[in-house]
């Protein structure tokens, strides 16, 4: 379990990180959210002790983080890049040596991952002759081959094509049946929609949402459908029940006033427009997350 | 601690040691040493082997048969004369005719070169050597000592010398230059030989620190520019790094110098190499090694604030100016090693390495100073370690723009 306590990063004068506090428990998913430059990587890079905070304390479990956790932490960095002209395999071996794993131990777990990812045949290539998504690969397992016990990606997701995102995500989903700890910090709200239990909205350095998802979801539930019609959208303006909408191409989200019924509603709507899509929707994390950064900027 | 510092420097070494680049270096670095220092001084040594038609115009008619006899001493390697006289001077036409001929003739390489004697007071003479070079040294002080001892002898035989006093007289004094030891021990010197020895010190020093440290940054900003270097520092600490680095560094570094080493043996072997170059082998090697790592230690601090190939290429220029001057002062420390400016320098971290061994090779230095200067290099390299590992520590995760000097003493401060 890591625990954040008030953390606070300054750089001279500018807070970088604002006051966070969070907890991530072992055997979950915590989803450390926000636009660019918010502070994640800050965020991140206080718990990796690669920055020292300016207060704050960081515990994993029970114990101040300290350059001996080095061994039992893997990162997964936003920006990918590797040694281009070395190969795989010794680029692999490099990396779980510096987490003090036994070289005849870090080839023997390379090429375990090696095959589990399904490019055990590039291990002898070098770097710069493999794909994009193949590099993200094999950077993700120097990210993981030490088997470490809290693990921090930072936007794991990008650069996979929809099938080996999919791998990755198995992936990702069988490390918490081996209780590890895993900070997942991302801008693919769907993604962290589905991996996530917990997440961490940040702004500006600043606490904008913390919770359990589901809690979050609920809270910002509010009263959301979903409208198809044909015909000129500025109808809408005119209904006293829409507290606000967003117009796509091919279907408008519609924000409803709490004490309207969406069956009243809809009945109300055909007489003006022709609607030819009609349903409810819960609020996505994305929608929850847009509303919450505008929210949060200062007017 | 140390096996991350040993991971580091092995891949810093391997990764290094495969590449093209290095094994080329390896081959081309010595050519060029010895090409520039061993060919000047084997051409320089080298005497022409051709046969040297000189002409002489003797307007005072009695230098020119005694000047032919005494050059006859001179042969070439095939016993054969090495100068041939021809006489050039004519009664009836005057002296600037007689230059214009002759000059025409140096021209088109009919003769080397041509001597012109003319009477200036009652016993002294006036000469003008032309030929189409300059700087013929050889001929031109052998043909002064030829005239000189031809004056001399013919004064003093005016004077009713005999001629067994006037050879014993023209017998010259040579002063043997020496260079002691140790009590009772005298090493012959030479100055084309310490020169040598001295320049190719200072240029296998350069050529290394320079080359490795290219290598250094460049991967430096491999590791920036991609991020790795966040999964580094997410592993071990920027001391660790710092030190594998530079340990992966200076064993390449070792291992140039052991195949160079084995280069140099052989060329020992060719005799080429002057035995007397090893002599002082074991204060130069700690100079040399001290050298290179106080210099690696740098190139690493500086290099961590570096983002971009250019601003690398900029750095290097500047290291390589500062690595550049000793072989600017060279010349005139081996030819005054006791001079006020040469001591100040063998006191400067930066110079110390290669001052002091040029100032080996020409002088016995005291164990004193080598002590003391040892003791200056290497506290240095522990300061400069510190304020490097500093800098590197914060150098390495700033991106982008440029660091400023001011930037970079405000780190130092926190």
């Amino acid at each position: 379990m890591l625990v954040v306590n008030n953390l606070v990063k300054r750089f001279n004068s500018t807070l970088a990180v604002d006051d966070l506090s969070f907890t991530v428990k072992s055997g979950k998913i915590f989803g450390l959210l926000g636009p660019n430059g918010a502070g994640k990587t800050t965020t991140i890079r206080t718990i990796l002790n690669i920055i020292k905070p300016y207060s704050g304390e960081i515990i994993f479990d029970g114990k101040p983080i300290t350059y001996e956790y080095y061994n039992i932490i893997g990162y997964l960095p936003e920006e990918r890049g590797l040694y281009k002209r070395s190969k795989v395999i010794d680029v692999l071996v490099y990396f779980a040596s510096l987490k003090n794993v036994k070289r005849k131990d870090a080839i023997q777990l390379s090429d375990k991952w090696l095959n589990k990812l399904n490019i055990s045949n590039l291990r002898e290539k070098r770097i710069e002759q493999l794909s994009k998504g193949n590099q993200q690969k094999v950077q993700l397992i120097a990210a993981i081959i030490h088997n470490p016990r809290l693990l921090i990606l930072d936007e794991p997701f990008t650069g996979f094509d929809p099938i080996n995102q999919q791998e990755v995500k198995d992936l990702i989903l069988s490390f918490l049946s081996e209780g590890k700890t895993i900070i997942l910090s991302t801008h693919q709200m769907d993604l962290a929609e589905k991996l996530c239990e917990e997440i961490l909205l940040i702004n500006d350095g600043k606490e904008v949402c913390i919770g359990k998802l589901s809690e979050i979801k609920k809270r910002f539930g509010g009263n959301n459908i979903r409208l198809g019609f044909r015909g000129n959208g500025n109808y809408l303006k005119e209904f006293p029940e829409i507290l606000k909408f967003d117009s796509y191409s091919n279907y408008t989200d519609v924000q409803l006033k709490d004490d309207v019924n969406p069956s009243e509603f809809l009945k109300k709507l055909i007489e003006k427009i022709e609607v030819h899509h009609f349903s409810i929707i819960e609020p996505t994390l994305n929608k929850i997350f847009i509303d919450l950064i505008k929210e949060s900027l200062p007017r | 601690m140390m096996k991350k510092i040993i991971a580091i420097a092995r891949w810093e070494y391997l990764e290094k040691v495969k590449t093209k680049t290095f094994i080329i270096s390896l081959i081309i670095t010595p050519l060029l040493i010895i090409s520039f220092s061993v060919l000047p001084s084997i051409l320089f040594q080298q005497e022409s082997t051709n046969v040297q038609v000189l002409g002489i115009i003797d307007e005072t008619g009695t230098y020119f048969l005694k000047l032919e006899e005494e050059l006859q001493k001179y042969f070439l390697p095939n016993g054969q004369n090495k100068y041939v006289l021809i006489n050039l001077t004519q009664k009836n036409q005057n002296l600037e005719e007689l230059k214009n001929l002759a000059d025409k003739k140096v021209l088109k390489n009919l003769l080397e070169g041509y001597l012109i004697i003319q009477t200036k007071e009652k016993d002294s003479i006036l000469a003008e050597y032309r030929s189409d070079v300059f700087g013929n040294n050889e001929i031109v002080s052998r043909l002064e000592e030829t005239l000189n001892s031809i004056r001399i002898e013919s004064i003093l035989e005016s004077e009713g010398m005999q001629s067994k006093v006037i050879s014993q007289i023209q017998d010259r004094t040579i002063v043997q230059q020496n260079k002691i030891e140790e009590e009772g021990r005298i090493t012959k010197s030479d100055f084309l030989t310490t020169f040598f020895i001295s320049i190719v010190f200072i240029l296998l020093l350069m050529m290394m620190v320079i080359y490795s440290g290219q290598l250094l940054v460049r991967s430096m900003i491999e590791e920036k520019s991609s991020r790795l270097i966040e999964m580094l520092v997410s592993s071990s600490t920027p001391d660790e790094l710092l030190a594998g680095k530079v340990l992966g560094l200076s064993l390449l570094g070792l291992t140039q110098m052991v195949i160079w080493a084995l280069i140099g043996l052989g060329l020992v072997g060719s005799a080429l190499v002057p035995q007397t170059a090893f002599h002082n082998v074991l204060p130069m090697l700690i100079y040399f090694i001290l050298g290179f790592l106080f210099y690696t230690t740098l190139f690493v601090g500086i290099g961590s604030t570096v983002n971009t190939e250019q601003q690398a290429q900029q750095i290097t220029t500047y290291l390589s100016l500062i690595l550049m001057l000793p072989v600017v002062i060279a010349m005139p420390v081996i030819q005054n090693p006791d001079f006020i400016v040469t001591k100040i320098f063998s006191y400067i971290p930066l110079t110390i390495p290669t001052v002091m061994v040029l100032r080996l090779n020409v002088q016995n230095v005291s164990t004193l100073e080598i002590v003391l200067t040892i003791s200056i290099l290497v506290l240095s390299i522990l300061i400069v370690t510190k304020i490097s590992a500093k800098v590197f520590r914060i150098g390495i995760l700033s991106y982008g723009n440029k660091l400023s000097f001011k930037e970079i003493i405000n780190w130092l401060k926190e």
